[in-house]
């Protein structure tokens, strides 16, 4: 696939995840902006997956730990072919299984529930061992907010990775500097990752976040015999320049001269 | 109990491929066998509970029946947002064993003792417990949640508990009759009801008959048992080794209140609401906290009389 598709799929999922939120009145926007070219190379390059066999034994798993970002993964999945994009209009309304964060069960594709922070790891561990003891080729994808590392369930499946050399786990960081009351780094340094990473024996890689071809290089990276991570350099709200690096699109939802606005960019 | 419960799980492991063993670095019966006869369904997580949990979800969710294995508070309570949403909202075949409810581990102090495990684990949806109280109970009770799917709470006692003289039939989900008497009914579970045995032993000797019922699961509770004896007996009792809050009292006064049963006398025998300094072997706390049988029958004789 070249990368202007790609481009045009991350474009239209960012418009998707706009569209979603401003219709919600719900929450972030600017989480769920930020991650959309990794799941652009996760899902339309680097996991073998079956839109149409959503339970293949064989496909390869992607759990959103930060589950707040949900908006992403249910635009992406739709964008993929797993289900039809109407079905994105459930999002966060009333009666609907569609959560502001990811619920397993509730659309085709989704791996594991999340939302408490903290979690997704530990159950990519799970998963990843299940499919060694099951002789399958499958790898697991699991992607963190930066924030989220400060969790020590984090670091506790951390640990188990390494020392089981977990070679089909595959951790991203979206590492965008930003949480609810400001920078990641002023509130609590979790820096530097990649050295962090390497004395917890797994194999690390850093990349722009935004460019999808190095992001599924990066994504590709040989890591024998250990888990890998990649941190990914990302821009929270990347797309919609005014929302861009501001941590208030956290919490906030675009007026409706805003989400015009944002929509105009995303054309 | 512990044996009991593990060599029924080892035995189904062996059988089938699906079925994983995880213990949080606590020792238990057939750690060798597991390692050499099914590595692949055996893993010593470490000391890391919350990822215990996490991992014993992400292999349910890949298809594995997973048990739990470690002391009561650390299967439970600190991983308890793990078991929560990881777990029961996703309703998955995770098992978790906790090993020395109540006052097992009286003598190490409050930290390995558990009198909130009950009331914690019942509040979640989609869990179920059992609570035997003797390894006949721990072995069929095992081979019968191994046909169940979701999550169960296995609590058992520490490994000293006799092995009953008579073997008995034992269902999951029915309480079953130990005495049978017109005067006073007592609920109990778990290695406390020898205590509630000898209750009722010597309420016979004061002329008082008891109904004696062994409520080894607590959740789904049998509550179609509780009204039964309910409309025959109106002084009601419960005995546990858990704190009076949340427990088989709470929940056996929940279906009496909200059905408007009058009970004449209605008590709940059990760990009042507070942490005691003091520590000891697991008959000296229920001494201290009032739950030995003697305590427990001059309570009721002046209760009844």
């Amino acid at each position: 696939m070249s990368t202007s598709t790609l481009k045009t799929h991350a474009k239209n999922i960012r418009r998707e995840i706009v569209m979603m939120i401003y219709n919600a009145k719900s929450s972030h926007i600017g989480c769920s902006l930020g991650i959309v070219d990794i799941l652009v190379g996760l899902y339309f390059n680097v996991m073998n997956i079956d839109s149409k066999k959503p339970q293949l034994a064989t496909r390869d798993k992607f759990v959103l730990s930060k589950g707040h970002a949900a908006a992403a993964l249910y635009a992406t999945l739709a964008q993929r072919g797993f289900f039809p994009k109407e079905k994105l209009a459930g999002y966060c309304q009333n009666g609907s299984y569609i959560a502001g964060h990811v619920t397993y069960g509730s659309l085709p594709g989704i791996e594991a529930t999340a939302g408490s922070l903290g979690h997704g790891l530990s159950m990519g561990v799970g998963m990843a061992i299940a499919a060694k003891a099951n002789k399958l080729k499958s790898n697991v994808y699991v992607l963190i907010g930066d924030g989220e590392f400060a969790e020590g369930s984090i670091w506790e499946a951390i640990l188990f990775a390494g020392h089981h050399k977990l070679d089909n786990l595959i951790l991203i960081i979206d590492n965008n500097d930003f949480q609810i009351m400001g920078s990641a780094s002023k509130i609590l340094d979790l820096s530097p990752f990649e050295e962090k990473l390497k004395s917890c024996k797994w194999d690390t890689v850093t990349v722009d976040g935004h460019d999808i071809k190095k992001i599924i290089s990066a994504l590709k990276k040989p890591h024998p015999k250990k888990p890998l991570a990649v941190i990914a350099r990302t821009i929270k709200g990347k797309g919609v320049t005014f929302m861009e690096n501001k941590p208030e699109w956290h919490g906030a939802y675009p007026t409706e001269e805003q989400f015009k606005l944002a929509l105009s960019e995303l054309k | 109990m512990r044996f009991a419960v593990v060599n029924s799980i080892y035995e189904a492991a062996l059988k089938n491929k699906d079925i994983v063993f995880l213990t949080g670095d606590l020792n238990h019966v057939h750690e060798k066998e597991f390692r050499k006869n099914i590595p692949d369904q055996y893993i010593n997580v470490g000391i890391a509970e919350q990822n215990m949990i996490g991992i014993a979800a992400g292999l349910a969710l890949s298809g594995k029946k997973v048990f739990v294995y470690s002391i009561t508070p650390f299967v439970t309570m600190r991983c308890f947002e793990q078991v929560k949403s990881d777990v029961c909202y996703q309703n998955l075949d995770v098992n978790l064993i906790g090993v020395g409810g109540g006052f097992a581990y009286g003598q190490y102090g409050n930290t390995h003792c558990s009198i909130e495990d009950v009331a914690v684990m019942r509040v979640l949806p989609n869990m179920k417990i059992v609570a035997p109280s003797n390894p006949l109970e721990a072995k069929v009770l095992t081979a019968q949640i191994l046909n169940l799917k979701g999550p169960t709470y296995i609590r058992i006692g520490r490994g000293k508990e006799p092995m009953p003289e008579k073997k008995y039939k034992v269902h999951f989900g029915k309480g079953h009759y130990i005495s049978r008497g017109k005067d006073v009914a007592i609920f109990s579970y778990g290695p406390i009801l020898t205590e509630a045995e000898k209750v009722v032993d010597a309420l016979g000797k004061k002329k008082i008959e008891a109904t004696l019922i062994n409520m080894h699961t607590i959740k789904p509770l049998d509550e179609k048992l509780v009204l039964k004896i309910v409309k025959h007996t109106r002084t009601i009792f419960t005995i546990e080794e858990h704190s009076i809050i949340g427990g088989l009292g709470s929940a056996i006064a929940e279906i009496i209140s909200e059905r408007g049963h009058k009970t004449l006398i209605f008590k709940r025998f059990g760990v009042k609401d507070i942490y005691l300094k003091e520590i000891g072997i697991q008959e000296y706390l229920r001494k201290k906290h009032g739950i030995s049988a003697t305590k427990i029958v001059s309570l009721i004789l002046t209760l009844v009389r």
